[in-house]
Order: C-alpha cells, then structure tokens, then sequence
C-alpha cells in the first residue's frame, strides 16, 4: 500500500510545474483536414521541443481539443481547457467562426494566445485589444493582396477580365467580400458573378449555371476542403469553360491530387513540401521521418513553428508569467520552413507574424501541387485554359 | 429561357439524391412509427464502406453498392434488436432520445475510427454528363434519380402487391390488431428498419461518388429528409417524390434567382416545414 502511494505521490511529482499548452483545433467537421494537419506539427515540434530539455526544464505537456469545427462546440472546449485543465498558453485555432467565437472567453480569461490560423477580418477586429494575442496567418487581406497580384498577371499576359465569385456564407468567405469586389473592380477586371453558397452542401449545380451564363474568366471560390470536388464536378459536368479555377480552401480534400478533376485546379499555400528552403527541407524530413509521409498541407509546418516559437519564449522569459512570455514572444526572429519570423502590428493587432509576401500559387499539376506563382518560385509553367 | 430551364433540370436532379434518404425515413416513420435521427448516420456508414470498397479493394462503389445495402440492412436489423425494440412502446420523448443518442454515437465512432478528414472517391463516370443542346445533366445525379425512383417504385410494389407488405401496412395501422391476426409484428418491424437504413446507405453510396464520405456527411441530408417526410406527410411513401421534387426543385429556384440566393438554400427548406405545419393546421381547424 505504501509503495503504492509512494508511486502515485512520485508520478504526480513528476509532472508538477510542467507548462501546460491547450491547444484548440478543428479535429472534425469542416476544417479538419487543417486539424489533423496542425496537430502533426504540434506533435513533431513537442517531440523536438522535449527531447532537447523541455520547457523550464520540464518537459512540456499539450492538451489537445476538438473545436468540431463549431463555434458551439468550440466555446464550451475552450473554457474547459483554460479553467479546468488549468493551461498556461492556448494554441491552435483554424477556423475564423471559432475563433471570433471564443475571443469573449479568451479577454475574460485574459489568455494567452498563440494562433495559428483564423484570417477573417472580423477575428482582428475581436482580438483588437487583446494584450497577449499573437496571431501566426497571414489576415485575409494580406491573402487577397497576393492573389490580385496573380490575377493582375493573368490579366496582364492571359488576357483575364472576368471574375466570377463563389464565396461560402460563413465568415471565412463573407468577412470582406464587398472590398474583395470593389479591389477586382479597382484593379480593371469585370466582376461578373458573385454568389455565396453553403460550405459541405454540395449543390453547386445552380451556382455553375449562373457563372456558365455569366462567361468568366476566372471563378475564384473561397471555401472549405468539402466544396472541392463537388465543385470541379459540377464545373465538368456543366462543361463550364474557364481560363481558371482558383480556390482558397485552408485545405484540400485527401487524395484530391489523384483525381483527375483536380488537373489545373490552382489555389493558394503559404508553403509546399517542395519548397528549396533550408528550414522546409529539415521539416519535411523529420516529418517523413515521424509520419512515414510527407504532407502539403501548410497547417502542418504552422503549428510546428507556433509550438517551437512559443516554447522558445518561455524559456527565454525564465517564467509562465504572461507578460514576460509576451515580451519575449515580440522579440522573435526565427527563420522557418515559410522563410524569417518577426511580430509586428496588422491594421488592428500587435503581433502579427506572417504578411502578403509569404503566400506561393499552385496548380495540381500531374498528381502534385506545383508552385506556379511568383514566377521566380515556378517549377512548373502554368496551364491557363482559355 | 436556358438559364431557366438548366436551373429546373439542376433542382430535378438534386431531388433524386433528398427522395433516396426520405424514402427511408419515411419507412421507419411509417411502419415502424419511430422518428429516426440517426437516419443519417447510416447514409454516413453507406458512404464510407464505398469509399473503403474503391480505396483499398478498387471496386467500383456502384458496384459495391448491393452489398453495401445488405450490409448496412444488417446493421439496421441489429440496431433494431439491440435499441430499437425496447422503446417502441415508450413515449414518442424517449424514442427520439434514443435514435438523437444512437446518431451522436455512430458519428463519434466514425470519427475516432476514421478521423474527421474528408474522403474522396475517384470514378471515371464521376464528372459524366449528357449535354442536350444548352442543357448539361450529370450523369450520378441522373442515377441517383432514376434509382430514387425506381427503389420508390419497388417499395410501393411490396407494400401493396406483396404478403409483407399488406404485413407491413397492417402493423402501421394497428399494431395490436395486427399482432392477434398473427403477423410477426417483431419480424416486420425489423424489416423495416433495416430496409430503411439500406436506403439510405444506398444514398450514402452515391453520396460518396457526388461529394465526400465524411462522419458528418449525413447530417445536410438528414435534415432535408425531415423537411420531405413533413412535406409528403409522415410515413406517406407515396408523397417522397414529388416532395423532394419540390424541395430540390425550390432550392435550386432561389440559388439562382434570388440574390445571395446560395446562402438561403437552408431557409428553404425550413420555410417548407413551416408552411406545411401550418397549412395543415388551418385546415385542420377548419
């Protein structure tokens, strides 16, 4: 009995002090695909992070949630981490639904955050005066500036003038959508459809009937892994002509490269395994070397660097005291699989670390993603199909 | 005028894949007299045993689908003798708890078993269409639709030309009464069920050609299956149809003519629900 107690006192020991990171992720639902992803790299980046000493010489525990992909789930999975499981620092977050749904919770709980995704405007607008937010994604409007620089190229050497937009009703694709039109328009292109959709309906048929009678260029369809395929179907099936079809999903569907109605589908990625950087190289290859896989999914390297930032902060600041952890986390300079990472202030908040240059334009291309813009980056010449 | 009629062949076609998981519904509803709502889970489990059977085996989920029929029927009939049976006569509040529970629980399994990832099924007739001038019509959906039609078809033959159906209506109507005529009330009612939920794994199949197989693929369906069943009238078969000829029909009328129309498409068919609720209230009263 006594030795029994004295193990149960030892393991309790053991695991005392230990800094404790709740991390919230999209593990189901629509978002998923970028949960999984992200929680790959959080795995990778603790394995590292402890195996070379830990955090404040302990070795650093995660708690993993799943946000379901719902703002009503994401609440209640958030509290719980913060008040009961007692985390030192929040992580994670993909989704802008959530995200905007627990910055309530967060300002009451004053936690701290380091998020990893989220890029709708209005989550800025949520975590404005938030002191220990530090927000990882580009916001949407750095996304967007580097999409109209593609289509001004296409515009420019392709002789695309007509946008049509398909946006999902949530706020990942609503937040802005009017500026979205309004720059198009700004930039010279003819918007000629802008429709909204509901994400994981499927029902694409009325909405490629519209853009079939409206002739775009482009459709450009900001929205989730699930509307994908569905879409490049219907777009097939209703022989739909396009110069291109661009999306902005935070995911892709798996083994969506294997479809043939993937050829020439373009989209835009803050990374890709094939990437020539010095720090993408040494990920992709710890991470084959965990997973027995490589993945394009740039949640993956995100969270990595989120968790190694993070814990590099804290043993700087010697503490879990939140305002040192903040200042030290301000003080980051890192290079990383997405190239250098610093915090500075966005239109609204403090810490922003990744901006507009940091995003590359893929097509699928022969069963793999293959960068095709920036023209310096292109491995591949793009396939515009007017 | 194209843009009309495309609009009108888009909501047929639609309709094809809501008639599949109501028709079942509407069997559980109607024989059984159990409010399913985990109807959709088994579309879920439908769907994912076609993209199981193409991604390591590489058949063909339409080829797949029959035993993925008598599969799901299978699961059905256990779900029936295992939860099912013991409620049926306990208040109508504790059978939907139990069938709200069962679905919760079937959609967690999947997501522990099989991750919350979205799964993609390649087939080379996945994208095929017959183009009729202007007019595009997708070759799955034109499946789904005939196949919708003709397994409603086929339940209406057994039910009214066949010895378990007569069966069947028997115990819909009166369950005692058919019980001291000496029908297996047991064995019909775990026909039923089953068969229900092979229709809708027969929708989960097609599911899995047209969308994704995902743990919460069936909830859209599901949903819209509810609006049907309150449309045609609970536990009318006959009424599937042409309510899902409405519902799809509808849908597709307001993405494409009503502005930001595609964020509406929900509201449809909530708007469907409670006009018929109300529509049949006033009658009533009258």
């Amino acid at each position: 009995m006594k030795t029994l107690l004295m193990t149960g006192v030892l393991l309790a020991l053991s695991g005392a002090g230990a800094v404790k990171v709740g991390v919230l992720l999209p593990l189901s639902g629509a978002g998923s695909v970028s949960g999984q992803a992200a929680k790959n790299g959080y795995q990778l980046a603790l394995d590292e992070i402890n195996k070379a000493g830990g955090v404040l010489g302990k070795p650093l525990e995660l708690e993993f949630a799943d946000d379901g992909s719902a703002p009503a789930k994401a609440v209640p999975e958030f509290v719980k981490l913060v008040t009961v499981e007692k985390v030192d620092f929040m992580a994670g977050g993909v989704s802008s639904a959530t995200s905007i749904a627990i910055s309530g919770p967060a300002k009451q709980y004053n936690t701290f955050m380091a998020w990893i995704g989220a890029a709708a405007v209005p989550v800025e607008d949520a975590f404005a005066d938030h002191p220990y937010f530090f927000h990882y994604h580009p916001w949407s409007y750095y996304n967007f500036e580097a999409i109209l620089g593609y289509f001004k190229y296409l515009k420019t050497y392709k002789k695309a003038k007509n946008i049509a937009i398909a946006y999902e009703d949530g706020p990942f694709g609503s937040a802005g959508i009017d500026a979205t039109v309004d720059a198009f328009k700004k930039a010279g292109f003819n918007v000629v459809m802008t429709e909204k959709f509901k994400t994981g309906s499927g029902n694409f048929g009325p909405l490629v009937s519209k853009a079939k009678a409206a002739k775009p260029d482009i459709l450009y369809w900001v929205g989730y892994d699930t509307d994908a395929l569905p879409l490049a179907t219907e777009i097939k099936q209703q022989n739909l002509q396009l110069g291109l079809l661009y999306g902005t999903p935070p995911s892709w569907p798996v083994g969506f490269e294997k479809n043939s109605l993937s050829d020439n589908v373009a989209g835009l990625s803050l990374w890709l395994s094939t990437s020539p950087n010095k720090d993408s190289r040494t990920f992709v290859a710890a991470y084959k070397k965990k997973y027995g896989t490589v993945t394009d999914e740039y949640f993956a390297p995100l969270a990595y660097v989120n968790l190694k930032t993070l814990a590099a902060a804290i043993n700087r600041a010697g503490t879990t005291d939140k305002a040192k952890v903040a200042a030290e986390m301000a003080k980051t300079n890192v290079s990383t699989p997405f190239g250098q990472l610093t915090f500075s202030p966005s239109l609204k908040t403090k810490y922003q670390g990744f901006k507009a240059g940091n995003w590359l334009h893929f097509q699928y291309l022969g069963d793999a993603r293959v960068p095709v813009f920036p023209i310096k980056f292109a491995q591949k010449p793009m396939v515009y199909g007017k | 005028m194209d843009l009309f009629v495309q609009t009108l062949v888009n909501g047929l076609l639609q309709s094809g894949l809501y008639a599949l998981v109501a028709s079942g519904l509407a069997l559980a509803v109607g024989v059984v007299g159990i409010v399913n709502f985990a109807h959709g889970e088994y579309l879920m489990i439908g769907a994912f045993l076609a993209w199981a059977g193409s991604a390591f085996l590489g058949v063909d989920p339409l080829l797949s689908l029959p035993v993925i029929a008598v599969a799901v029927f299978a699961i059905g009939a256990l779900t029936y003798r295992v939860s099912i049976r013991h409620v049926l006569l306990a208040p109508e509040l504790n059978q939907m708890l139990l069938t709200f529970g069962l679905g919760i629980l079937l959609q967690n399994l999947a997501l522990m078993l099989l991750g919350g990832n979205t799964r993609t099924v390649t087939t080379p007739y996945q994208a095929s269409s017959m183009q009729l001038g202007d007019l595009s019509v997708g070759g799955p959906k034109a499946l789904a639709f005939g196949l919708a039609a003709l397994l409603l078809g086929a339940l209406y033959v057994v039910l009214y030309r066949t010895t378990l159906g007569r069966q069947m209506r028997a115990v819909a109507q009166n369950r005692r009464g058919a019980q001291l005529i000496g029908i297996n009330v047991d064995r019909v009612y775990l026909i039923a069920f089953g068969v229900s939920c092979a229709l809708a794994a027969v929708a989960g199949v097609l599911v899995s050609v047209l969308l994704f197989a995902s743990p919460t693929v069936g909830l859209v369906f599901a949903l819209k299956a509810f609006a049907i069943i309150v449309m045609a009238g609970l536990g009318n078969l006959t009424g599937v149809l042409w309510a899902s000829v409405l519902l799809g029909v509808s849908e597709a009328l307001v993405q494409t003519y009503v502005p930001g129309g595609g964020g509406w498409s929900d509201a449809v068919f909530f708007l469907m629900i409670f006009g018929t609720l109300v529509l049949r209230s006033y009658r009533g009263a009258r």
